[in-house]
């Protein structure tokens, strides 16, 4: 099944790219209906997961390279724990919302939709794979269609922007590889099961430093400060469907590498290094919110936001107890989808004013109620209000932290402060005042795609903040068996 | 209908929230009518709960742990490891807040009625309306902190919305703003002590959390520190100093709004919360003591604020905000049956005063004591009930507000230093000056704004008959103290014994005390009134005798220049430093100058790949060379 849900985009961007001329413009629909079916496909994971069961579930396997010939093998297999079976639900929601919120792109459409479904295979690749090698390449692979996406139908230094997340990854992923080997060698085995049952003990170099080489890639990703200035770029840069995507998936990508495989792997390194991770993420809360509240730039200010929410993934790491643990997989989801959500609604409003700027806009909610209703209520998720998704999250996060790093959380806490003000300021300026005379001729969100991937947002935000168990304890279970082998270091 | 079914009374609400914020479009009225049938039937259910409760109780003796009910897991993370549940609680402190909660929010709905009548978006304003009446009776009911803290949350998301109604004007949108944020920086608060009071005893529950902390489980550095945690959250939610900034600016909403939210119901949620942790404030007294002093503070500071003020709703702001501050005296002092019977009055005298103001907003579109004066000729109804809530809120005898006050007055007396006991009786008579002061320049005197008292009418009878009812309760609410009063209501000593089960407690009236601040309250009216309704110009010859003083008070104590200064200068100065140094420093400079510095270097290197043989021979024979001489020179 696993299988399926991993090569049906793929499939999909093949049918697209093969599409006629001139019936490109079905592409919109051949990639809804693949990205559909994927969505379904990974409904049916998350319903059909065991959580009771121990180990990884829809295990797909079979052998690339043989042991035999080469001395060790690398194999293809896919499976999926409590952990990566929200993700991919996340992954499989977003993509079709993306899909959505691309409808009325005019440029080279069949390229962009077969990119976009290009996308979903690599980053489920990403989540499912459970070999070192071919968690590898999905994570290269996913640059590809990502650099083509915000390149081409990108807005202002877009070949700037692209470049930059290229190198970044690039460089963040060639310590990783480096470190894969000489995890593998030392092991005999690329296997991720195997290597998190047994890790190695020595290699050639020693184990903290393969730790911070994996580490680096994955922080990267996050992003954490101070490597975090490809993400405003690429996201102000990139068109709103790609923006959904990167805020909401492809830096989980970052916090699912640090959960899967540098803390199973290298528990004992992870434990030293758990008060400079701590510190890490509380200074990427805060100064990414401080400089969250500087943005002029609607955009720019919602991507800010991104730093410093994803610190609240690392602080959680950073406990290395279930709790924490817990919390961060779980702001993972929420951050992606409430966060995918801000960027639906700024490409929604984009859309109608042509402008981002925060200082030429007013009222726009007397046009435009609905949007700004949904912006508030993404905002407020954003900003941690009980009721909806985020607040789960943080809370358990905090829950979990206070004990290990007491001043880490206090400042983590008081980043939900200084949310607050950027986000309701944002509100406040954008949608609220009197209504000028430049916006009297917007309209509403009345398409059916703008709609739908407003309503299936939204809903998922309340669902897990009003009862968040729906959630919690997939992804308590795939968390317990990792806190137990950091927590046992 | 009884305790364990007590999850009903916010479920209804949040239904009919639901329901008009859907639907107002297609529903008649805009679903008005069913906001109000709904809390009706909250108002007839919370009696039940009542009923119910005395049922419950007796001899004095009310067992507290046989109503935890209805309890469901919330979050289940790594097992037996760590779960929320849910649950309710009733006691006498909640169903105080049940009757209060629910009888003023069915006044200002029916009020609302008139009030708002031809407003753009008025089914929202209902739905609003019911969301909050959800989340308040949520809060009030909750046995367990992160219920608690939810509804807390969502009472603040209704206030949000609801001072930022008329959101077209900017000031509404940012007095939102400032009170989302100012109670936001409390709730932090609120919340590190949660988690600091769960660490310590593993348990949301509120009872369980107090029965540890009264045994003794937690170490006392560690309680004092929580409880005044806990206690910051209350005076964001409750607007005590410094956090007391945004209650004035909320006024910004519509009227009826003012009335249930930011003087009856939510502002009160902080002297809830207090009440309800008060075994463990007695266990820790440094925590009480700030308590005590912070809300004595803010009890004078507000009062005298009120004194100088205007605009006739932000007097009446200032009034709860000094109103709210003498709860906390009384919780400061341990006494909690006083600290709720304050609130039990407070709610009706206050919403009364605010719904009168409303009237009279209604009828000459004026909001400023400079432009009105003169109405109680025009608005006999508004300045009768006015009038009651003022003498209510002055405490004078008979009226609710004298019963409660002076209990509050005499629990000062016997449980704190006599500065303070002078310092709050002092405040009580500053409150009875500055309500004359508001009376008489609005309804007495010459009218100043001859356009707008002429065109001024009475309210219609759906605001009549909140106001007449307001006032009813406003004169005989405090008589629940008397023991023949509460025989009848079922309890034997009265409100005392309602709220404070333990040791119940008889209601005395202390001659010298009950004399003293009649006396004074007297005093200041009749200074008052003589002061106010005199010429103009006598009035404003005050203002020249201290211009200080006055500059001052009308500047709120600078403190808003002051916060607002340090948001401008240290939190946005900064925000502009971090953001400079993001991209000039990291970015520019780090980022964009690595990669320039290995372009340049690359730019340059690359002459060296010239592709002639000719050329890389002699680096060869050169290197060649350089190794052979080293290794000979070595030798």
């Amino acid at each position: 099944m696993l299988t399926v849900f991993l090569f049906l985009p793929a499939a999909g961007a093949l049918m697209v790219a093969l599409l006629p001329r001139e019936r490109s413009h079905e592409a919109k629909w051949v990639a809804l209906a693949f990205s559909a079916l994927a969505f379904l496909t990974s409904i049916a994971v998350f319903l059909r997961f065991d959580r009771d069961a121990v180990g990884y579930q829809f295990v797909d396997r079979f052998e690339w390279i043989r042991a035999g010939t080469a001395g060790f093998s690398i194999q293809y297999v896919v499976g999926v724990d409590g952990l990566s079976a929200a993700l991919v639900l996340l992954l499989g929601l977003l993509t079709v919302v993306s899909v959505l919120i691309s409808w009325n792109i005019e440029a080279r459409t069949k390229e962009y939709f077969a990119y976009l479904l290009l996308l979903e295979t690599a980053v489920a690749g990403v989540f499912v794979s459970l070999d070192l090698i071919q968690f590898f390449l999905f994570w290269e692979l996913e640059l590809v269609p990502m650099y083509l996406l915000i390149s081409i139908w990108g807005s202002g230094r877009k070949e700037y922007s692209a470049m930059k997340f290229l190198l970044y990854t690039l460089a963040g992923s060639a310590f990783m590889l480096v470190g894969f080997l000489m995890l593998g060698f030392a092991a005999g085995t690329f296997d991720i099961a195997a290597l998190t049952a047994q890790p190695p003990t020595e290699a050639l170099v020693p184990l903290s430093l393969i730790f911070w080489a994996i580490m680096l890639a994955f922080l990267v990703k996050l992003p954490v400060f101070p490597v975090h200035t490809w993400l405003p770029d690429a996201h102000t840069d990139a068109p709103t469907a790609v923006s959904v995507m990167l805020a909401g998936v492809l830096l989980k990508m970052g916090g699912y590498g640090i959960l899967r495989i540098a803390l199973p792997i290298l528990p004992n390194e992870a434990r030293d290094f758990r008060v400079a991770l701590a510190a890490l993420a509380a200074v990427s809360v805060i100064y990414g919110a401080i400089v969250t509240l500087q943005q002029k730039d609607l955009k720019r200010l919602i991507a800010y936001s991104s730093v410093s929410h994803m610190g609240y993934v690392l602080l959680g790491v950073s406990a290395m107890g279930a709790l924490g643990l817990s919390g961060a997989a779980l702001q993972m989801f929420t951050h992606g989808a409430i966060t995918g959500l801000l960027f639906v609604m700024v490409g929604l409003v984009y859309d109608r004013t042509h402008t981002r700027e925060i200082s030429e806009m007013s009222g726009l909610i007397h046009r435009m109620p609905l949007i700004g209703t949904v912006m508030l209520v993404a905002g407020l998720a954003s900003l941690g209000l009980p009721g909806m998704a985020g607040f789960v999250a943080e809370l358990t996060t905090f829950l979990g932290t206070l004990e290990a790093h007491p001043a880490a959380t206090i400042a983590g806490i008081f980043g939900v402060v200084l949310s607050a003000g950027y986000i309701l300021w944002m509100v406040e300026r954008v949608f609220h005042g009197p209504p000028t005379e430049r916006w009297a001729g917007l309209t509403d969100a009345t398409a059916w795609w703008e709609r739908t991937a407003m309503a299936a947002l939204v809903l998922v935000i309340l669902a897990v903040g009003i009862y968040p168990a729906l959630l919690t304890e997939t992804i308590a279970a795939g968390v317990a068996p990792i806190a137990q082998i950091v927590g046992a270091a | 209908m009884g305790m364990e079914q007590v999850w009903l009374l916010p479920a209804i609400p949040a239904g009919i929230f639901v329901v008009i914020a859907l639907f107002s479009r297609i529903l008649p009225r805009g679903g008005d009518w069913l906001a109000i049938l709904g809390l009706i039937t909250v108002t007839v259910l919370g009696v039940l709960v009542l009923i119910d409760f005395q049922g419950s109780f007796t001899g004095g003796h009310f067992d507290a742990h046989g109503n935890n009910v209805f309890a469901f897991d919330w979050i289940r993370v790594a097992d037996d490891f760590f779960a929320i549940e849910f649950s309710t609680f009733v006691d006498a402190i909640a169903v105080t807040m049940i009757v209060v909660v629910s009888i003023v929010a069915l006044m200002v709905m029916v009020y609302s009625v008139g009030y708002m009548h031809g407003e753009a978006r008025y089914g929202w304003y209902f739905a609003l309306l019911s969301f909050f009446t959800a989340a308040m009776l949520t809060l009030v009911v909750s046995g367990n902190m992160i219920l608690l803290y939810l509804a807390w949350e969502g009472v603040g998301l209704a206030s949000y919305l609801l001072i930022g109604f008329y959101w077209e004007r900017r000031t509404a949108a940012e007095a939102a703003k400032k009170a989302f944020i100012t109670t936001r920086i409390g709730d932090v608060g609120l919340l590190i002590g949660i988690i600091l009071l769960w660490r310590a005893t593993g348990s949301f529950d509120i009872q369980t959390i107090i029965e540890a902390a009264r045994a003794g489980a937690i170490g006392e550095t560690y309680l004092t520190v929580s409880m005044i945690l806990l206690f910051a959250g209350a005076a964001g939610k409750s607007a005590q100093f410094p956090l007391h900034v945004w209650l004035p600016d909320a006024m910004e909403g519509p009227t009826p709004v003012s009335a249930l939210i930011h003087a009856a119901t939510m502002v009160v949620a902080g002297v809830y919360l207090v009440a309800r942790f008060s075994p463990v404030y007695a266990e820790v007294l440094i925590a009480r003591d700030v308590v005590l002093y912070i809300g004595l503070l803010t009890a004078l500071m507000a009062a005298t604020m009120g004194l100088v003020e205007s605009d006739i709703k932000r007097v009446l702001a200032y009034s709860t905000v000094s109103q709210l501050g003498f709860m906390f005296v009384a919780l400061g002092v341990g006494s909690v049956t006083a600290a709720m019977f304050h609130l039990f009055t407070h709610a009706f005298f206050k919403s009364l005063l605010f719904l009168g103001s409303g009237s009279v907003i209604h009828a000459t579109e004026q909001q400023t004591v400079e432009q009105l004066g003169g109405l109680r000729r025009k608005l006999p109804l508004t300045a009768t009930t006015f009038t009651i809530g003022s003498l209510a809120l002055a405490g004078v005898p008979i009226f609710a507000g004298f019963f409660s006050k002076d209990e509050i007055l005499l629990e000062t007396l016997k449980g704190a230093p006599l500065a303070a006991y002078v310092a709050l009786a002092f405040t009580a008579a500053l409150t009875a000056l500055y309500t004359t002061r508001l009376v008489v320049l609005t309804f007495f005197g010459e009218p100043r704004n001859r356009h707008a008292h002429e065109h001024a009418h009475e309210a219609p009878t759906s605001m009549a008959g909140p106001l007449v009812l307001l006032a009813a309760l406003a004169t005989v609410a405090g008589f629940v103290a008397l023991d023949g009063v509460g025989k009848a209501l079922g309890f034997a000593g009265g409100f005392g014994e309602l709220v404070f089960l333990e040791e119940g407690h008889h209601f005395k009236l202390d001659p010298a005390v009950a004399f003293g601040a009649t006396a004074a309250s007297l005093v200041a009216i009749a200074l008052g009134w003589a002061y106010w309704s005199g010429a103009a110009e006598r009035a404003a010859r005050a203002r020249r005798w201290a211009p200080e003083l006055h500059a001052l008070l009308v500047n709120r104590y600078y403190l808003d220049n002051l916060y607002q200064a340090a948001i401008d200068r240290v939190v946005l100065g900064l925000a502009r430093v971090v953001a400079w140094f993001d991209k000039r420093i990291i970015n520019e400079t780090g980022v964009d100058g690595g990669a320039q510095t290995i372009g340049y270097f690359g730019l340059r290197l690359k002459f060296l790949q010239t592709g002639r043989i000719p050329n890389y021979a002699l680096a060869m024979a050169v290197g060649l060379a350089a190794i052979a001489l080293l290794a000979f020179g070595t030798q």
